[in-house]
């Protein structure tokens, strides 16, 4: 399906497998059979090791920086000098649930806002992929350009009108707000990529289980659907990642009664200074599921994150 | 955009009734509810801010839209700060694009060197896409903090003491940086992804050939991956008009205007100023702006069949 497939796939297979792919390996084992390009001399391999190394460590020691300051005394985060070595504590997990920070109402708000969205955007998407997919209506390019033209648009610009729109009908600060706000961005997009999932699914398929006696929606339920799952389940991550990291429209739509993690996050933020040992753990707490999320769909996120533009050879 | 969604939504509907070609009118019961939703989701903000544009909008003591002629449309075409903010908008998207194309594409190349340990190199590599931006801007407030900031610490045993969010040179390269470290996996992951397409008997043929490892690289490699390269470019470039979290929760545009990016603008306008005609305007030149982009993306991928 994916172009990452054939990565995962070389590099597992590459010892055994692949003549083709033993770029890296110690010189000699299998040396006769490369071309020179495929010798990677030793120089080129330390330049390669240390600018992996740094790319490494810029990308990571900022992650790496946010879950130590999370176990962090507060004294130890709030030093001059960078502490590396100190006492853990819990402190800033437990204080994100007990006394005046109650963030159990925030995680519920983004859990319900984040995962409505996604599974909307999955079902909704999933029909109107397919019929787009299998349509041959006139004008079905306008009606692709349109719908992936939407996903586009900028987000303050988009805001803007929904809100007076939202307040007019009385959907600020309400967890179905958020979701039609999500579905601005998260439809097109699960539209578009399925649709691109779909159409590498045999159109014969379906012809032979409609010889067989199914109607159009058992084949497609059936035969085309169990086919796409892969599809599916990437769609659904990355719309819940996207909605799960929102900020400008929780910042606009929600309210006491529908305010998510990121928001929470940004509340630490206040005249008087930043907790930030309680941001930190927040912070954790947004981050990690949807990093677990991102890497589980890994093979997907090219097709995914190009809305299916780079797939194949 | 309204006439396309108009002409086609008719299409869905008029499809229906014809019993001889069934199976259109099952695409086009599948196709309606999501297109329909997108439609009330698009089509209705798009003529409430074509609207509010024309309009002076108040909210106090309920919500009413009182005709205003074109005087935010002069506004927008005679603030003279409004230029800044779209040059400054500018300079931002290629500072950041281009700086992640360049750094995305050489970490592809190592990476794609790497035979042990790869996915789980590339795995780490990938974290940042998954950060929330707005705790992007926070932590990067967190590293640059000028008392107890790890960046600032470090920058300070380099002999560079002052407050980074509080120059505007180092802020709006603060600002940047923040994006390119979040943004940069995703070209990398793209350009890996088109790097490992690359027919290897092509490579072989150029070796043998006697290329050296930079020719192959400069003539084969690189030309061939040269469409997976505009769509990383192309995609990253969509989402960089989107999003402007980073910066409202860094700087919120300062200091003195340094960060002030258009959709920053828009946002203070709308939001803390409450001046949601003027918004408007801009609103729609933004909307403008990323539509004739969003064409020719779609332009070039189609002329390079690479569009479904």
């Amino acid at each position: 399906m994916s172009v990452v497939d054939t990565a995962d796939s070389r590099a597992a297979s590459a010892p055994g497998g692949g003549t083709d792919d033993n770029r890296g390996g110690p010189a000699g084992t299998r040396g006769s059979r490369l071309s020179p390009l495929e010798r990677t001399g030793t120089g080129t391999r330390v330049v390669i090791g240390v600018a992996l190394a740094l790319a490494l460590l810029w990308t990571l020691v900022p992650l790496v920086w946010m879950l130590l300051s999370s176990f962090k005394p507060s004294e130890a985060i709030n030093s001059a000098d960078p502490q590396w070595l100190f006492d853990p504590t819990l402190r800033h997990y437990t204080g994100l649930f007990t006394g005046g920070n109650e963030l159990l109402p925030y995680l519920w708000h983004s859990v319900a806002a984040a995962g409505g969205s996604a599974v909307l955007s999955v079902i909704l998407g999933a029909l109107a992929g397919y019929g787009l997919a299998r349509s041959g209506m006139r004008g079905k390019r306008h009606l692709s350009f349109w719908i992936i033209s939407t996903r586009m648009a900028p987000i303050a610009a988009v805001v803007l009108p929904l809100f007076l729109m939202f307040r007019q009908v009385g959907l600020i600060d309400t967890v179905p707000g958020l979701i039609l706000a999500y579905l601005t961005f998260n439809l097109p997009f699960a539209i578009w990529l399925l649709n691109a999932f779909f159409a590498d699914v045999p159109q014969a398929l379906e012809e032979s289980a409609r010889v067989e006696g199914c109607t159009n929606w058992q084949a497609f339920r059936y035969v085309v659907l169990p086919l796409t799952k892969s599809g599916l389940v990437t769609t659904f991550v990355l719309c819940l990642v996207f909605a799960w990291n929102d900020y400008a429209f929780a910042l606009v739509f929600s309210g006491p009664h529908s305010q998510t993690l990121p928001i929470a996050a940004s509340q630490l933020v206040t005249q008087s200074g930043i907790d930030w040992g309680q941001l930190c753990a927040i912070g954790t707490f947004v981050v990690v599921p949807m990093m677990l999320a991102g890497l589980a769909v890994r093979r997907w996120l090219v097709t995914g994150l190009t809305l299916g533009a780079v797939t194949g050879e | 955009m309204t006439t396309d969604t108009e002409s086609s939504t008719t299409k869905t509907h008029s499809a229906e009734p014809a019993p001889p070609r069934r199976r259109i009118g099952f695409t086009g019961r599948m196709m309606a509810p999501g297109i329909a939703l997108l439609a009330a989701l698009t089509v209705l903000p798009f003529v409430t801010i074509v609207v509010m544009s024309f309009s002076e909008v108040h909210l106090l003591g309920g919500l009413s839209l009182d005709f205003a002629g074109l005087s935010n449309w002069a506004r927008f075409f005679t603030d003279p700060d409004m230029g800044w903010f779209w040059l400054r908008t500018g300079l931002y998207f290629v500072l950041t694009l281009g700086l992640e194309m360049v750094l995305g594409v050489l970490l592809a190349l190592c990476v794609w060197r790497l035979i042990r340990g790869r996915n789980l190199v590339l795995s780490m590599l990938l974290l940042p896409m998954f950060v929330a931006p707005v705790l992007v801007g926070l932590l990067g407030r967190f590293l640059v903090d000028p008392t107890i900031g790890l960046y600032s610490w470090v920058l300070e045993q380099l002999g560079y003491g002052g407050d980074v969010l509080g120059g505007t040179f180092s802020a709006f390269a603060a600002v940047v940086a923040m994006d390119v470290w979040e943004w940069t996996p995703l070209i990398a992951l793209i350009t890996l992804a088109g790097l490992t397409s690359v027919p290897l008997p092509l490579r072989e043929a150029a070796a043998l050939d006697g290329a050296g490892r930079w020719q192959t690289l400069r003539h084969i490699v690189l030309p061939s991956i040269s469409n997976v390269l505009l769509v990383a470019l192309l995609i990253r470039a969509m989402d960089a008009i989107r999003y402007f979290d980073i910066i409202w929760v860094t700087t919120n545009g300062g200091p003195a205007n340094a960060t002030k990016i258009v959709p920053v603008r828009l946002y203070e306008t709308a939001f803390r100023f409450f001046d949601f005609g003027y918004a408007a305007v801009i609103g729609l030149a933004m909307l403008l702006a990323s539509i004739v982009i969003a064409r020719t993306f779609v332009r070039m991928l189609d002329r390079k069949g690479l569009a479904r």
